[in-house]
Protein backbone atom coordinates (compact mmCIF):
# COMPACT_ATOMS: atom_id res chain seq x y z
CA UNK A 1 0.00 0.00 0.00
CA UNK A 2 1.55 3.35 -1.12
CA UNK A 3 0.28 5.09 1.97
CA UNK A 4 1.27 8.41 4.12
CA UNK A 5 2.89 5.93 6.47
CA UNK A 6 5.98 5.06 4.06
CA UNK A 7 8.17 7.69 4.73
CA UNK A 8 11.60 6.92 4.09
CA UNK A 9 13.03 8.82 2.12
CA UNK A 10 10.38 11.85 1.87
CA UNK A 11 11.79 15.42 1.71
CA UNK A 12 10.42 18.41 3.24
CA UNK A 13 10.67 17.49 7.33
CA UNK A 14 12.56 19.39 9.77
CA UNK A 15 14.75 19.35 12.29
CA UNK A 16 14.41 16.23 14.64
CA UNK A 17 13.24 17.38 18.06
CA UNK A 18 16.19 15.75 20.07
CA UNK A 19 16.09 14.28 23.62
CA UNK A 20 18.66 12.18 25.12
CA UNK A 21 16.30 10.64 27.87
CA UNK A 22 12.42 10.44 28.54
CA UNK A 23 9.69 9.50 30.72
CA UNK A 24 7.99 6.38 29.68
CA UNK A 25 5.07 8.15 28.77
CA UNK A 26 4.69 11.81 28.50
CA UNK A 27 1.13 12.28 28.81
CA UNK A 28 -1.01 10.14 31.64
CA UNK A 29 -3.00 9.10 28.93
CA UNK A 30 -0.47 7.78 26.78
CA UNK A 31 -0.18 5.27 29.60
CA UNK A 32 -3.35 4.27 29.92
CA UNK A 33 -4.00 3.67 25.94
CA UNK A 34 -0.42 1.54 26.04
CA UNK A 35 -2.39 -0.18 29.21
CA UNK A 36 -5.25 -0.81 27.15
CA UNK A 37 -3.75 -1.99 23.80
CA UNK A 38 -1.71 -4.70 26.26
CA UNK A 39 -4.91 -5.56 27.86
CA UNK A 40 -7.99 -5.44 25.58
CA UNK A 41 -9.07 -7.03 22.43
CA UNK A 42 -8.61 -9.95 20.18
CA UNK A 43 -5.42 -11.22 20.74
CA UNK A 44 -6.14 -13.47 17.38
CA UNK A 45 -6.04 -9.84 15.65
CA UNK A 46 -2.54 -10.21 13.92
CA UNK A 47 0.00 -7.46 14.00
CA UNK A 48 0.16 -7.14 10.63
CA UNK A 49 -3.58 -6.66 10.67
CA UNK A 50 -3.02 -3.99 13.24
CA UNK A 51 -0.22 -1.97 11.32
CA UNK A 52 -2.48 -2.34 8.28
CA UNK A 53 -5.57 -0.99 10.37
CA UNK A 54 -3.01 2.26 11.73
CA UNK A 55 -2.61 2.80 7.76
CA UNK A 56 -5.92 3.26 6.70
CA UNK A 57 -6.34 6.36 8.70
CA UNK A 58 -7.06 8.87 6.53
CA UNK A 59 -3.64 10.81 5.34
CA UNK A 60 -3.81 13.93 7.37
CA UNK A 61 -4.98 12.72 10.31
CA UNK A 62 -2.01 10.04 10.14
CA UNK A 63 0.51 12.88 9.96
CA UNK A 64 -1.29 14.99 12.08
CA UNK A 65 -2.45 12.75 15.20
CA UNK A 66 0.02 11.80 17.84
CA UNK A 67 1.69 8.24 17.40
CA UNK A 68 -0.48 6.65 20.51
CA UNK A 69 -3.54 8.54 19.12
CA UNK A 70 -2.64 6.21 15.65
CA UNK A 71 -2.79 3.23 17.97
CA UNK A 72 -6.25 4.44 18.90
CA UNK A 73 -7.76 4.86 16.27
CA UNK A 74 -6.81 1.49 15.13
CA UNK A 75 -7.45 -0.40 17.67
CA UNK A 76 -11.27 1.25 17.77
CA UNK A 77 -11.99 0.30 14.34
CA UNK A 78 -10.32 -2.72 14.64
CA UNK A 79 -13.04 -3.52 17.84
CA UNK A 80 -15.88 -1.46 15.87
CA UNK A 81 -15.31 -3.67 12.69
CA UNK A 82 -15.09 -7.14 14.84
CA UNK A 83 -18.17 -6.14 16.29
CA UNK A 84 -16.79 -5.53 19.91
CA UNK A 85 -18.18 -2.08 20.35
CA UNK A 86 -21.07 -0.39 18.51
CA UNK A 87 -20.34 2.69 16.56
CA UNK A 88 -22.10 4.61 19.83
CA UNK A 89 -20.49 2.57 22.14
CA UNK A 90 -17.10 3.81 20.15
CA UNK A 91 -18.46 7.58 19.92
CA UNK A 92 -18.54 7.84 23.64
CA UNK A 93 -22.07 7.50 23.96
CA UNK A 94 -21.96 4.93 26.95
CA UNK A 95 -21.79 1.11 27.67
CA UNK A 96 -24.74 -0.83 26.13
CA UNK A 97 -23.93 -3.52 28.79
CA UNK A 98 -22.39 -3.71 32.05
CA UNK A 99 -19.98 -6.87 33.00
CA UNK A 100 -18.31 -7.49 36.08
CA UNK A 101 -14.57 -6.91 35.71
CA UNK A 102 -12.44 -9.89 34.59
CA UNK A 103 -9.53 -10.91 37.92
CA UNK A 104 -7.75 -7.78 37.91
CA UNK A 105 -3.51 -8.45 36.89
CA UNK A 106 -0.70 -7.47 39.29
CA UNK A 107 2.62 -6.06 38.81
CA UNK A 108 4.09 -9.13 38.63
CA UNK A 109 1.17 -10.57 36.26
CA UNK A 110 1.68 -7.84 33.90
CA UNK A 111 5.75 -8.48 33.86
CA UNK A 112 4.63 -12.31 33.22
CA UNK A 113 2.48 -11.58 30.53
CA UNK A 114 5.26 -9.05 28.94
CA UNK A 115 7.70 -11.99 28.55
CA UNK A 116 5.06 -13.97 27.13
CA UNK A 117 4.58 -11.38 24.86
CA UNK A 118 7.76 -12.50 22.59
CA UNK A 119 6.79 -14.11 19.62
CA UNK A 120 8.11 -16.62 17.52
CA UNK A 121 7.18 -15.45 13.57
CA UNK A 122 9.11 -17.97 12.29
CA UNK A 123 7.82 -21.23 10.69
CA UNK A 124 9.18 -24.18 9.35
CA UNK A 125 8.30 -24.33 5.44
CA UNK A 126 8.96 -27.23 2.40
CA UNK A 127 10.31 -24.71 0.33
CA UNK A 128 14.48 -24.43 -0.48
CA UNK A 129 15.32 -20.97 -0.71
CA UNK A 130 15.93 -19.26 -3.72
CA UNK A 131 19.15 -16.96 -2.20
CA UNK A 132 21.92 -17.32 -0.02
CA UNK A 133 24.18 -14.96 1.54
CA UNK A 134 26.05 -13.31 -0.91
CA UNK A 135 23.60 -12.91 -3.79
CA UNK A 136 22.51 -10.10 -5.63
CA UNK A 137 19.05 -9.70 -6.11
CA UNK A 138 16.55 -6.96 -6.89
CA UNK A 139 13.37 -5.85 -5.09
CA UNK A 140 9.88 -5.90 -6.84
CA UNK A 141 9.23 -2.74 -8.30
CA UNK A 142 4.77 -2.81 -8.04
CA UNK A 143 3.41 -4.40 -4.93
CA UNK A 144 -0.12 -5.14 -4.47
CA UNK A 145 -2.85 -1.87 -3.09
CA UNK A 146 -2.99 -3.73 0.30
CA UNK A 147 -0.41 -4.05 3.39
CA UNK A 148 2.88 -4.77 2.78
CA UNK A 149 6.05 -4.46 3.84
CA UNK A 150 8.54 -3.46 1.01
CA UNK A 151 8.89 0.59 1.64
CA UNK A 152 8.69 2.42 -1.19
CA UNK A 153 12.14 3.88 -1.64
CA UNK A 154 13.53 0.33 -1.69
CA UNK A 155 11.61 -0.88 -4.74
CA UNK A 156 13.35 -1.55 -8.22
CA UNK A 157 16.74 -1.52 -6.63
CA UNK A 158 19.32 -3.67 -6.30
CA UNK A 159 21.05 -5.00 -3.35
CA UNK A 160 22.86 -8.13 -1.74
CA UNK A 161 21.68 -10.76 0.97
CA UNK A 162 23.44 -10.48 3.94
CA UNK A 163 21.53 -12.74 5.97
CA UNK A 164 18.84 -15.59 5.34
CA UNK A 165 16.61 -15.93 8.42
CA UNK A 166 14.50 -19.39 7.64
CA UNK A 167 11.01 -18.87 7.01
CA UNK A 168 8.67 -15.81 8.75
CA UNK A 169 4.92 -14.78 8.31
CA UNK A 170 4.40 -12.86 5.51
CA UNK A 171 2.76 -9.73 6.89
CA UNK A 172 1.18 -9.11 3.02
CA UNK A 173 -1.02 -12.32 4.11
CA UNK A 174 -1.60 -11.42 7.85
CA UNK A 175 -2.77 -8.35 7.60
CA UNK A 176 -5.60 -10.82 5.45
CA UNK A 177 -6.12 -12.90 8.33
CA UNK A 178 -4.12 -15.40 6.67
CA UNK A 179 -0.78 -17.24 7.40
CA UNK A 180 2.02 -17.99 4.97
CA UNK A 181 5.29 -18.07 5.68
CA UNK A 182 8.14 -17.42 2.88
CA UNK A 183 11.99 -17.28 3.87
CA UNK A 184 13.13 -14.12 5.15
CA UNK A 185 16.45 -12.08 4.32
CA UNK A 186 18.13 -8.70 5.22
CA UNK A 187 19.38 -7.48 2.50
CA UNK A 188 21.87 -4.46 2.02
CA UNK A 189 21.54 -1.40 -0.22
CA UNK A 190 24.10 0.37 -1.63
CA UNK A 191 23.58 4.37 -0.41
CA UNK A 192 23.98 5.49 -3.75
CA UNK A 193 21.68 2.73 -4.88
CA UNK A 194 18.89 4.52 -3.39
CA UNK A 195 19.67 8.11 -3.20
CA UNK A 196 21.95 8.54 -6.67
CA UNK A 197 24.87 10.98 -5.98
CA UNK A 198 23.26 11.83 -1.95
CA UNK A 199 23.79 8.58 -1.31
CA UNK A 200 28.34 8.34 0.10
CA UNK A 201 29.97 6.00 -1.03
CA UNK A 202 30.19 2.93 1.61
CA UNK A 203 27.07 3.63 3.57
CA UNK A 204 24.18 1.28 3.31
CA UNK A 205 20.73 0.46 4.32
CA UNK A 206 19.71 -2.64 5.46
CA UNK A 207 15.83 -3.67 4.90
CA UNK A 208 14.41 -7.50 6.21
CA UNK A 209 12.38 -8.55 3.25
CA UNK A 210 10.41 -11.43 2.26
CA UNK A 211 11.46 -13.45 -0.89
CA UNK A 212 8.29 -12.51 -2.98
CA UNK A 213 9.94 -9.14 -2.74
CA UNK A 214 12.75 -9.98 -4.76
CA UNK A 215 13.08 -10.69 -8.38
CA UNK A 216 16.04 -12.33 -9.71
CA UNK A 217 19.11 -10.42 -11.15
CA UNK B 1 -19.48 -6.46 7.53
CA UNK B 2 -16.16 -8.60 6.86
CA UNK B 3 -13.60 -8.85 9.30
CA UNK B 4 -10.20 -7.21 7.57
CA UNK B 5 -11.81 -5.34 5.09
CA UNK B 6 -9.71 -2.21 4.34
CA UNK B 7 -12.36 -0.38 2.49
CA UNK B 8 -14.50 -0.56 5.52
CA UNK B 9 -11.89 0.29 7.92
CA UNK B 10 -10.69 3.25 6.11
CA UNK B 11 -14.35 4.33 6.16
CA UNK B 12 -14.69 3.64 9.68
CA UNK B 13 -11.60 5.07 10.52
CA UNK B 14 -12.85 8.86 8.76
CA UNK B 15 -16.22 8.26 10.72
CA UNK B 16 -14.50 8.08 13.87
CA UNK B 17 -12.57 10.77 13.24
CA UNK B 18 -14.93 13.17 12.55
CA UNK B 19 -17.16 12.68 15.21
CA UNK B 20 -14.76 12.35 18.24
CA UNK B 21 -13.81 14.72 20.90
CA UNK B 22 -9.84 16.48 19.65
CA UNK B 23 -8.52 16.15 23.18
CA UNK B 24 -6.20 12.98 22.68
CA UNK B 25 -6.96 12.46 26.91
CA UNK B 26 -11.01 13.07 26.10
CA UNK B 27 -11.09 9.87 23.75
CA UNK B 28 -8.80 7.78 26.27
CA UNK B 29 -10.84 8.51 29.40
CA UNK B 30 -14.17 7.73 27.59
CA UNK B 31 -12.00 4.48 26.17
CA UNK B 32 -11.12 3.29 29.36
CA UNK B 33 -14.49 3.94 30.90
CA UNK B 34 -16.40 2.02 27.98
CA UNK B 35 -13.87 -1.41 28.48
CA UNK B 36 -14.01 -1.05 32.43
CA UNK B 37 -17.75 -1.17 32.08
CA UNK B 38 -17.97 -3.62 29.64
CA UNK B 39 -15.92 -5.99 31.77
CA UNK B 40 -13.15 -6.31 29.52
CA UNK B 41 -10.16 -5.08 32.12
CA UNK B 42 -10.36 -4.04 35.70
CA UNK B 43 -8.64 -0.67 35.96
CA UNK B 44 -6.35 -2.31 38.46
CA UNK B 45 -4.68 -4.14 35.30
CA UNK B 46 -4.51 -0.87 33.46
CA UNK B 47 -2.17 0.61 36.44
CA UNK B 48 -0.18 -2.53 36.28
CA UNK B 49 0.52 -1.96 32.65
CA UNK B 50 1.52 1.27 33.19
CA UNK B 51 4.25 1.02 36.35
CA UNK B 52 5.42 -1.99 34.05
CA UNK B 53 6.90 0.60 31.45
CA UNK B 54 7.25 3.47 33.86
CA UNK B 55 8.93 1.69 36.33
CA UNK B 56 10.54 -1.28 35.18
CA UNK B 57 11.31 -2.08 31.99
CA UNK B 58 13.19 0.22 30.30
CA UNK B 59 16.96 1.19 28.71
CA UNK B 60 18.87 0.37 32.06
CA UNK B 61 18.04 -3.01 30.53
CA UNK B 62 19.56 -2.79 27.29
CA UNK B 63 22.80 -1.14 29.29
CA UNK B 64 22.92 -3.58 31.81
CA UNK B 65 23.56 -6.11 28.65
CA UNK B 66 25.95 -4.01 26.65
CA UNK B 67 28.14 -3.54 30.18
CA UNK B 68 28.25 -7.43 30.01
CA UNK B 69 29.00 -7.78 26.06
CA UNK B 70 32.27 -5.09 27.20
CA UNK B 71 33.12 -7.12 29.90
CA UNK B 72 32.51 -10.96 29.00
CA UNK B 73 33.58 -11.91 25.80
CA UNK B 74 32.01 -15.35 25.89
CA UNK B 75 29.01 -13.00 26.45
CA UNK B 76 29.35 -10.49 23.79
CA UNK B 77 29.67 -13.67 21.30
CA UNK B 78 26.33 -15.12 22.76
CA UNK B 79 24.63 -11.53 22.27
CA UNK B 80 26.16 -11.11 18.60
CA UNK B 81 24.93 -14.99 17.49
CA UNK B 82 21.36 -15.26 19.36
CA UNK B 83 20.77 -11.41 21.04
CA UNK B 84 17.24 -13.15 21.84
CA UNK B 85 18.88 -16.14 23.68
CA UNK B 86 21.49 -14.11 24.94
CA UNK B 87 19.16 -11.56 26.92
CA UNK B 88 17.10 -14.79 28.35
CA UNK B 89 20.44 -14.66 30.70
CA UNK B 90 19.12 -11.62 31.98
CA UNK B 91 15.19 -12.74 31.40
CA UNK B 92 14.66 -9.59 29.40
CA UNK B 93 13.36 -11.46 26.51
CA UNK B 94 9.50 -10.13 26.00
CA UNK B 95 7.11 -7.76 24.11
CA UNK B 96 8.95 -7.40 20.04
CA UNK B 97 12.44 -9.38 21.39
CA UNK B 98 11.31 -12.77 19.90
CA UNK B 99 13.99 -11.78 17.12
CA UNK B 100 16.94 -9.81 18.65
CA UNK B 101 19.79 -8.85 16.66
CA UNK B 102 22.47 -7.01 18.05
CA UNK B 103 24.82 -4.93 15.67
CA UNK B 104 28.41 -3.49 16.55
CA UNK B 105 29.64 -0.34 16.01
CA UNK B 106 33.35 -0.59 15.11
CA UNK B 107 35.94 1.96 14.42
CA UNK B 108 34.69 2.12 11.11
CA UNK B 109 31.17 1.16 10.87
CA UNK B 110 28.41 3.03 12.52
CA UNK B 111 25.21 1.27 12.97
CA UNK B 112 22.05 3.31 13.29
CA UNK B 113 18.14 1.95 13.84
CA UNK B 114 15.08 3.33 12.20
CA UNK B 115 11.71 1.64 11.03
CA UNK B 116 10.50 4.12 8.45
CA UNK B 117 7.39 2.32 7.99
CA UNK B 118 5.98 2.42 11.65
CA UNK B 119 7.91 2.36 14.69
CA UNK B 120 9.06 -0.73 15.34
CA UNK B 121 11.07 -1.15 18.70
CA UNK B 122 12.44 -3.69 20.81
CA UNK B 123 10.11 -2.54 24.14
CA UNK B 124 11.18 -5.51 26.11
CA UNK B 125 14.87 -4.58 26.20
CA UNK B 126 14.40 -0.72 25.63
CA UNK B 127 11.42 0.31 27.32
CA UNK B 128 8.94 3.04 25.23
CA UNK B 129 10.60 4.23 22.37
CA UNK B 130 11.41 8.13 22.34
CA UNK B 131 9.19 10.59 20.53
CA UNK B 132 11.69 11.56 18.47
CA UNK B 133 11.68 7.80 17.06
CA UNK B 134 8.37 8.01 16.38
CA UNK B 135 8.41 11.61 14.46
CA UNK B 136 7.85 11.61 10.48
CA UNK B 137 11.42 13.57 10.81
CA UNK B 138 13.24 10.57 12.12
CA UNK B 139 11.75 7.97 9.88
CA UNK B 140 11.61 10.32 6.74
CA UNK B 141 15.17 11.19 7.15
CA UNK B 142 17.34 8.60 8.67
CA UNK B 143 17.68 6.15 5.89
CA UNK B 144 18.26 8.96 3.19
CA UNK B 145 20.57 11.91 5.13
CA UNK B 146 21.73 9.59 7.99
CA UNK B 147 24.62 11.60 8.90
CA UNK B 148 22.87 15.08 9.05
CA UNK B 149 20.24 12.94 11.09
CA UNK B 150 23.02 12.11 13.23
CA UNK B 151 24.74 15.52 13.34
CA UNK B 152 21.62 16.54 15.25
CA UNK B 153 22.45 14.24 17.81
CA UNK B 154 25.39 15.68 18.01
CA UNK B 155 27.54 12.70 16.42
CA UNK B 156 30.01 13.70 13.89
CA UNK B 157 31.48 10.88 11.49
CA UNK B 158 34.58 10.70 10.38
CA UNK B 159 34.81 10.35 6.58
CA UNK B 160 36.14 6.33 7.12
CA UNK B 161 33.53 5.55 9.34
CA UNK B 162 30.60 4.02 6.94
CA UNK B 163 26.75 4.07 7.93
CA UNK B 164 24.63 1.07 8.08
CA UNK B 165 21.11 1.65 8.44
CA UNK B 166 18.71 -1.03 9.91
CA UNK B 167 15.18 -0.28 8.65
CA UNK B 168 13.13 -2.80 10.58
CA UNK B 169 10.30 -4.16 7.76
CA UNK B 170 10.32 -7.33 9.32
CA UNK B 171 9.60 -8.40 12.99
CA UNK B 172 13.52 -8.68 13.58
CA UNK B 173 14.75 -5.60 15.94
CA UNK B 174 17.96 -4.52 16.09
CA UNK B 175 20.07 -3.53 19.35
CA UNK B 176 23.25 -0.98 18.62
CA UNK B 177 26.35 -2.59 20.71
CA UNK B 178 28.71 0.85 20.90
CA UNK B 179 32.09 0.97 21.44
CA UNK B 180 33.51 0.55 25.19
CA UNK B 181 34.99 4.27 25.58
CA UNK B 182 38.75 4.36 26.55
CA UNK B 183 39.26 5.19 30.63
CA UNK B 184 37.05 2.46 31.43
CA UNK B 185 39.64 -0.13 32.06
CA UNK B 186 38.79 -1.93 34.94
CA UNK B 187 35.05 -0.63 35.84
CA UNK B 188 32.72 -3.30 36.83
CA UNK B 189 29.50 -3.83 34.90
CA UNK B 190 27.19 -1.50 37.14
CA UNK B 191 29.21 1.29 36.36
CA UNK B 192 29.70 0.43 32.50
CA UNK B 193 26.02 -0.13 32.23
CA UNK B 194 25.43 3.65 33.99
CA UNK B 195 27.26 5.14 31.08
CA UNK B 196 25.56 3.41 28.17
CA UNK B 197 22.55 5.87 26.88
CA UNK B 198 19.49 4.86 25.25
CA UNK B 199 20.38 6.27 22.07
CA UNK B 200 23.57 5.14 22.07
CA UNK B 201 21.67 1.50 21.99
CA UNK B 202 19.78 3.30 18.88
CA UNK B 203 22.74 4.62 17.12
CA UNK B 204 22.02 8.22 17.32
CA UNK B 205 24.52 8.52 20.22
CA UNK B 206 28.48 7.30 19.48
CA UNK B 207 31.29 8.38 21.84
CA UNK B 208 30.13 7.31 25.25
CA UNK B 209 31.27 10.08 27.76
CA UNK B 210 32.31 8.68 31.17
CA UNK B 211 31.52 11.41 33.29
CA UNK B 212 28.51 12.88 33.90
CA UNK B 213 27.70 16.01 31.47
Amino acid sequence: MDGIHDLGGKQGFGPIAVTESDPAFHEPWEGRLFAITQSVGDRSLSIDWFRNLIELMEPRSYLNEPYFQRWYFAMLTGLVQAGTFSMEEALGQGAEERNPPPPAMTLRDALARDRADCFDYSRPVAAVPRHAPGDVVRTRTHMQASHTRLPGYARGRQGSIIAHHGAHLLPDEGAMGRELAEHLYTVEFDAAELWGEEGQTGDTVTLDLWESYLVDT
Amino acid sequence: MAENDPHAAAHLHRHLHSHLPPDPALRVKALESLVVERGLVAPETLDAWVEVYAEHIGPKRGAQVIARAWTDPGFRARLLDNATDAIAEFDFVGNATGHLKAVENTDTQHNLVVCTLCSCYPFSILGMSPGWYKSAEYRARAVREPRKVLGEFGVSLAPEVSVRVWDSTAELRYLVVPQRPEGTEGWDEARLASIVTRNAMIGTDRDLRTEPA
